[in-house]
């Protein structure tokens, strides 16, 4: 299928707050876990339409690689969206976004989009968090925010489509370089302009060159 | 991808519950019927699919009859037959395909349903499946599955993957073949998985990977960091514009990633990877290419390394990829990187990888490696590295003596010459000398250490002496080196010296040479037109530190100590030509205090930032840090001065043991903090006691007391519990304030109180922005006053403080004689003038240059603060002068004192420049935090343009003048008059009384 541009996001906040679940909602709406069912995913992959443009989405969960320093440092690199996600249930998911959003800083590109997630908003009744609490953190960071529910499938589909929107808006206004694969961006095929003299890993188009098999 | 049920799958009785085996059962049905896949059904395969695992998933945590029927008719061998298929738009059936099976593995939480799964080899026939990888997404679904297969490797599953008696590993040996992949993502999922692999401790694949799969596998990761490492070369050499910053740092950041990849296989400490990886890191890459691109000259090293490659490349077990081959001598023969990029990656790796035998031996080579085994090169380098290390284990005590031998006879062959000469020779003459004995040494023998040695020169710019730095202070960091290798060098060296006696003593030594250029390193950075960055400064400075200090103690030199102290006073006098009665002065110097205590220099980060690889620039356009380039505009040098400064004071006191007490400027322990309860019967606030109506922006009010303290204002509430005390309700310095009336209300005041300057917060809204409401006009008045009084003195209370620790006289001890002549009353605004000049240039010279270089009317204006500052330490009449001058009411006699010092100034540089505000001086005036509403009450002298005005020697014509302004201005003339009154109310009574006879002559 062909895009006009591809995002790459990355997923991060601390284990059980509903990372992969979060993603498979989004990718696979099939698993609306009607029945007592968690199931997620590491990766995913799905087309949104921004301005009438085809945009596809490339989530990648970073979940238990965090022993190697070597693996968060490019995975960070590599996108150029993150959610961050909290679970408004336990407090201390909350209190470990300040941990993870300096990591993130510290290894992203300055214009990488992150947003703020609270998961699991249907268990309002065991919420420790409250949502003020949450659009506090964001405004102060300077992060989109919103709470969210895997289960219900609650601003799931907002969350990242939010995400794309500043991101793509951040196209237009010329903030990110999109030739440069690094930040997560690329072109699609029929957009990107041919130049088959770009050195190095950096080919566009990489999918052509076949993987080495 | 979401296609509604087709028309096959309605009639088929589908179960009404979606979870249970009736389903499956059902599902697997559609499968046999549909073996072949075409446009036709591969929505409902995939829709099939997607069902299979959710079920499966269900089954595993409720109903084990689910994963029994799954695996009695081998549903997994369907799957394989699908994605064998190469027709019907299959790469859409394969993802989804993929994507079950991905839900499937990360979901099991059963370990029997895992094992089942695992057990008859499906797996790997799908890993081995040649996908249609030009796909993108099916590359992206596939790599992703085999990532989430190595997140499941354990000593018990790692056989349903290692298979020891085929030796066979597909997930690991299919996985690397994309190590190289355009994709970054796919990338990092083979890191990951290689990682995950290694992990596993199973002894027999470990071999495996050793024996069959490390040697290509390394060599070419090693391969590629070189080819990297070229681009990023190029990229520096064809850059002097800081055009592709982008491209740069996305290099640097890819450098890193490959460091910290081999460093996070390193960590995992398995000895015979380790050992494989070590080698293939030396011989291939850090030694010929990072090491001998050290030094500009040709080496037999081309042939020596081409030819170690080629043996090597003949030792491939398996070859990857075959294109890849022939590059490799490419790359090598291609030579060398630039000596900064060398030095600079260099760092890096020192700093982030500490497998000891790898950077033993690098530091090893770097350091004390002479020409003779240069010229062998890697092989030899490496060679004696070995025989050395040999020698030292056979006789510890020995080898250690003769090791340091020549190092240290030369080392104090230059001590010498330094000790006798040291007494009346310049700075330059001591850098010659201290060079010099060494140099013939250190040149010959040690091609590599030289290199960075004359790199640390800085006399033309510091490009490359910040990357010496790094280099020097990674090293003598890394954790996995031995410290006998850099002592002497890099660290202190302790000797035990023991005497014919059985009392021992401890000889402290340190590298003379090191010390003796990072210092001329510091001096040239007080210098007033050097061109060394501060972060080159600050990076030396704690190298310095690490150098000279031992078990606590400074082990510094008598000659060396001087010369940092000269240093300090250099930093101190450059630093005091800055020092003027501007508000921004003393924002800027708190700023600049506040921003340093919360970036301390982090090596580490300093050598992520690609932008310091490009030769430094003066300007902020290219958005580098301040920092990281040279000052631009009147107002960055400033800031430099004040930091320099900093610096230099912070090594002074460190070197001689001492804390700082004088900074900053605002003791956080003598502040009153919100909610504190205060005494308020006590002298210190009961003074100043106002009680108003404090009414917000959004409309609350609140009732308070208005209480001034010395550097504070404070809004108490009073206390409940105590009578007589109040609770802070909010605090603000009162050198932040901004008080103007209102003109309907004359009980008004509208106080603004802007949060102090810092780095970090972008946030400017003010701490406080209010309408107070007092109880009538009288006191609404005096709350004025003593706000607009309280900001004043508080500034001056600070500048004070700056002034003394500039050491600028006046401020501490008596005057010095040269004042004491002008003390007597009534001098002329000419000699004031001139006095002011002479201690400057007495006290420093050689700042004549800067001096100069600044517009005649900033030079005023430090004359004219650091005259009111001496006057007040003079005597009491000078006090009450300045009481005057400082006041708005002698504006004008100021103004024109101005204008004739300043066209003095100017025929003094016989420059025929105007007194006027050059573009560069502008940033000044209008960074400026306070509105003129303010400024005008202030305590600062103003400059106006009017060049034209004839000098005025009189004072008394200038009393007449400003008189006559006063009368026909009578707004300005209220309000010094109430300023005036404050004054007497704050000073003593002699001085006021004086000021009071003083204003009666107006």
């Amino acid at each position: 299928m062909s895009y006009a541009y591809l995002f790459k996001y990355i997923i991060i906040g601390d284990t059980g707050v509903g990372k992969s679940c979060l993603l498979l909602q989004f990718t696979d709406k099939r698993f609306q876990p009607v029945h007592d069912l968690t199931i997620g995913v590491e990766f995913g992959a799905r087309m949104i339409t921004i301005d009438s443009k085809q945009i596809k989405l490339q989530i990648w969960d970073t979940a238990g690689q965090e022993a190697f320093r070597s693996i968060t440092r490019s995975y960070y690199r590599g996108a150029a969206g993150a959610l961050l996600v909290y679970d408004i249930t336990r407090r201390e998911t909350f209190n470990h976004l300040t941990t993870w959003l300096d990591d993130a800083r510290q290894h992203s590109n300055s214009n990488m989009v992150i947003m703020l997630i609270g998961n699991k908003s249907d268990l309002e009744s065991r919420r420790e968090v409250k949502k003020e609490e949450g659009e506090a953190f964001a405004r102060e960071h300077g992060l989109v925010f919103m709470e969210t529910s895997a289960k219900t499938a609650a601003n799931v589909e907002e969350a990242f489509i939010n995400t794309a929107k500043e991101i793509y808006e951040k196209i237009q206004e010329g903030v990110f370089d999109i030739n440069n694969e690094a930040n997560g961006i690329k072109i699609g095929p029929q957009h990107s302009p041919t130049n088959p003299s770009l050195p190095g890993a950096t080919g566009s188009s990489g999918s052509q060159g076949g993987g080495c098999c | 991808m979401f296609r509604s049920r087709s028309w096959f799958g309605g009639g088929w009785g589908r179960p009404k519950n979606p979870h249970s085996l009736e389903h499956l059962k059902y599902l697997y049905n559609v499968l046999s019927r549909n073996q072949t896949v075409s446009e036709h059904n591969r929505g409902l395969l995939v829709e099939t699919l997607r069902s299979i695992a959710e079920i499966l998933i269900w089954g595993d945590q409720n109903d084990s009859s689910v994963f029994d029927f799954f695996l009695e008719k081998n549903m997994l061998s369907f799957f394989l037959r699908i994605m064998r298929q190469r027709s019907g738009g299959s790469s859409f059936v394969c993802v989804q395909l993929l994507q079950t099976l991905n839900i499937l593995f990360e979901n099991i939480r059963n370990e029997t349903s895992l094992y089942y799964l695992l057990s008859n080899n499906h797996v790997n026939s799908i890993i081995v499946h040649k996908f249609d990888f030009s796909d993108e997404e099916v590359m992206a679904y596939y790599i992703s599955f085999l990532k989430t297969l190595s997140l499941k490797l354990n000593a018990h599953t790692i056989h349903f993957f290692y298979n020891e008696h085929t030796n066979d590993f597909p997930l690991y040996t299919e996985a690397i073949k994309f190590f190289n992949h355009p994709e970054s993502m796919v990338r990092i999922a083979v890191r990951t998985l290689t990682l995950n692999v290694y992990k596993v401790e199973d002894t027999s694949m470990l071999a495996f990977i050793r024996d069959r799969t490390a040697a290509p596998y390394f060599s070419n990761i090693v391969w590629f960091i070189g080819k990297h490492i070229q681009e990023l070369d190029n990229c520096v050499r064809n850059d002097a514009d800081h055009q592709s910053q982008n491209r740069l740092s996305d290099l640097v950041a890819e450098h890193l990633d490959h460091l910290h990849y081999l460093n996070d296989i390193l960590c995992l400490n398995i000895t015979d990877l380790n050992q494989v990886l070590t080698d293939h890191l030396l011989h291939k890459l850090l030694i010929p290419l990072y090491i001998f691109s050290l030094t500009k000259r040709t080496t037999p090293l081309g042939d020596v390394a081409s030819a170690n490659m080629n043996r090597l490349l003949q030792n491939r077990a398996l070859s990857l990829e075959n294109s890849w081959s022939p590059h490799h001598e490419n790359y090598i023969n291609g030579g060398k990187v630039s000596c900064v990029v060398a030095l600079f990656l260099l760092s890096q790796v020192f700093l982030i990888v500490y497998h000891a035998p790898l950077v033993q031996t690098l530091a090893w080579i770097i350091l004390k490696t002479d020409k003779t085994s240069y010229e062998g090169g890697v092989d030899k380098l490496l060679e004696q590295y070995s025989t050395e290390m040999k020698k030292q284990k056979q006789r510890i005590e020995e080898s250690v003596d003769s090791d340091t031998s020549t190092q240290s006879s030369s080392k104090e062959g230059s001590h010498e010459n330094l000790l006798e000469e040291q007494r009346n020779v310049t700075d330059e003459e001591k850098q010659r000398l201290a060079t010099s004995p060494s140099e013939s040494v250190v040149g010959i023998e040690k091609p590599f250490l030289e290199t960075i040695f004359n790199s640390l020169d800085c006399t033309e710019n510091d490009y490359t002496t910040l990357f010496s730095l790094c280099l020097f202070y990674a090293v003598a960091n890394n954790k996995g080196i031995r410290s006998d290798i850099i002592e002497q060098i890099l660290k202190p060296k302790k000797t035990l010296v023991s005497k014919s006696t059985n009392d021992k003593d401890i000889k402290y030594s340190y590298n003379m040479q090191l010390v003796d250029k990072i210092l001329h390193v510091v001096m040239l950075s007080c210098q007033p037109t050097c061109r060394v960055r501060l972060v080159t400064l600050e990076l030396a400075l704690k190298l310095l530190v690490q150098l000279v200090m031992c078990d606590g103690k400074c082990i510094l030199l008598d000659s060396h100590k001087l010369t940092i102290e000269a240093a300090k006073s250099q930093s101190t006098a450059l630093l005091r030509n800055f020092y003027k009665s501007e508000e921004i002065f003393l924002d800027m110097f708190e700023h600049e205090y506040c921003d340093m205590q919360k970036g301390l220099l982090n090596v580490e980060w300093l050598c992520m930032d690609s932008a310091v690889l490009l030769p430094p620039t003066g300007t902020p356009m290219t958005g580098i840090d301040f920092t990281k380039r040279l000052p631009c505009g009147e107002v960055e040098r400033a800031r430099r001065a004040i930091r320099v400064f900093f610096l230099v004071r912070d090594v002074v006191l460190t070197l001689n043991g001492e804390i700082e007490t004088q900074l900053p400027l605002t003791n956080p322990q003598s502040c009153v903090q919100i909610d504190q309860a205060l005494d308020l019967s006590i002298s210190r606030y009961n003074s100043d006691l106002i009680g108003c109506t404090v009414i917000y922006k959004d409309g609350t009010k609140m009732r308070r007391f208005l209480v001034i303290d010395i550097l504070q204002l404070i809004l108490v509430e009073p206390d409940t519990k105590r009578l007589g005390w109040g609770v802070a309700k909010l605090v603000g310095f009162l050198q932040d304030i901004e008080v103007s009336g209102d003109k309907d209300d004359s009980r008004c005041l509208h106080i603004t109180i802007h949060r102090p300057l810092s780095g970090t917060t972008t946030n400017r809204i003010p701490l406080l922005s209010a309408k107070f409401v007092f109880d009538d006009n009288i006191r609404c008045m005096a709350a004025k006053q003593r706000l607009t009084k309280g900001r004043i003195k508080a500034r001056q209370k600070k500048m004070q403080h700056i002034a003394r620790l500039l050491e600028i006289p006046g401020q501490s001890g008596p005057p010095s004689p040269a004042f004491m002549g002008a003390s007597g009353g009534g001098y002329t605004s000419r000699q004031m003038g001139r006095n002011r000049e002479r201690p400057l240039f007495n006290r420093c010279p050689g700042l004549a240059a800067p001096r100069r270089e600044s517009s005649p009317s900033v030079v005023h204006r430090a004359d004219a603060e650091a005259r009111r500052s001496r006057n007040t330490a003079e005597s009491p009449s000078r006090v009450s002068k300045l009481r005057n001058e400082a006041s708005p009411r002698t504006n004008k006699e100021d103004r024109s004192r101005d204008s004739s010092s300043s066209s003095k100034t100017r025929s003094r540089d016989s420059s025929p420049r105007m007194p006027r505000p050059r573009s560069e001086e502008i940033p000044l005036e209008l960074i400026k935090k306070a509105p003129n509403s303010v400024i005008d009450m202030a305590p600062k002298i103003s400059i106006l343009p009017r060049p034209q005005t004839p000098k005025i020697e009189c004072e008394q014509s200038q009393l007449e003048k400003s008189g006559a302004s006063r009368d026909k201005d009578s707004g300005v003339s209220l309000i010094s008059d109430i300023s005036e009154e404050t004054s007497f109310i704050a000073d003593e009574g002699d001085s006021a009384m004086i000021a009071k006879s003083f204003v009666e002559t107006i």
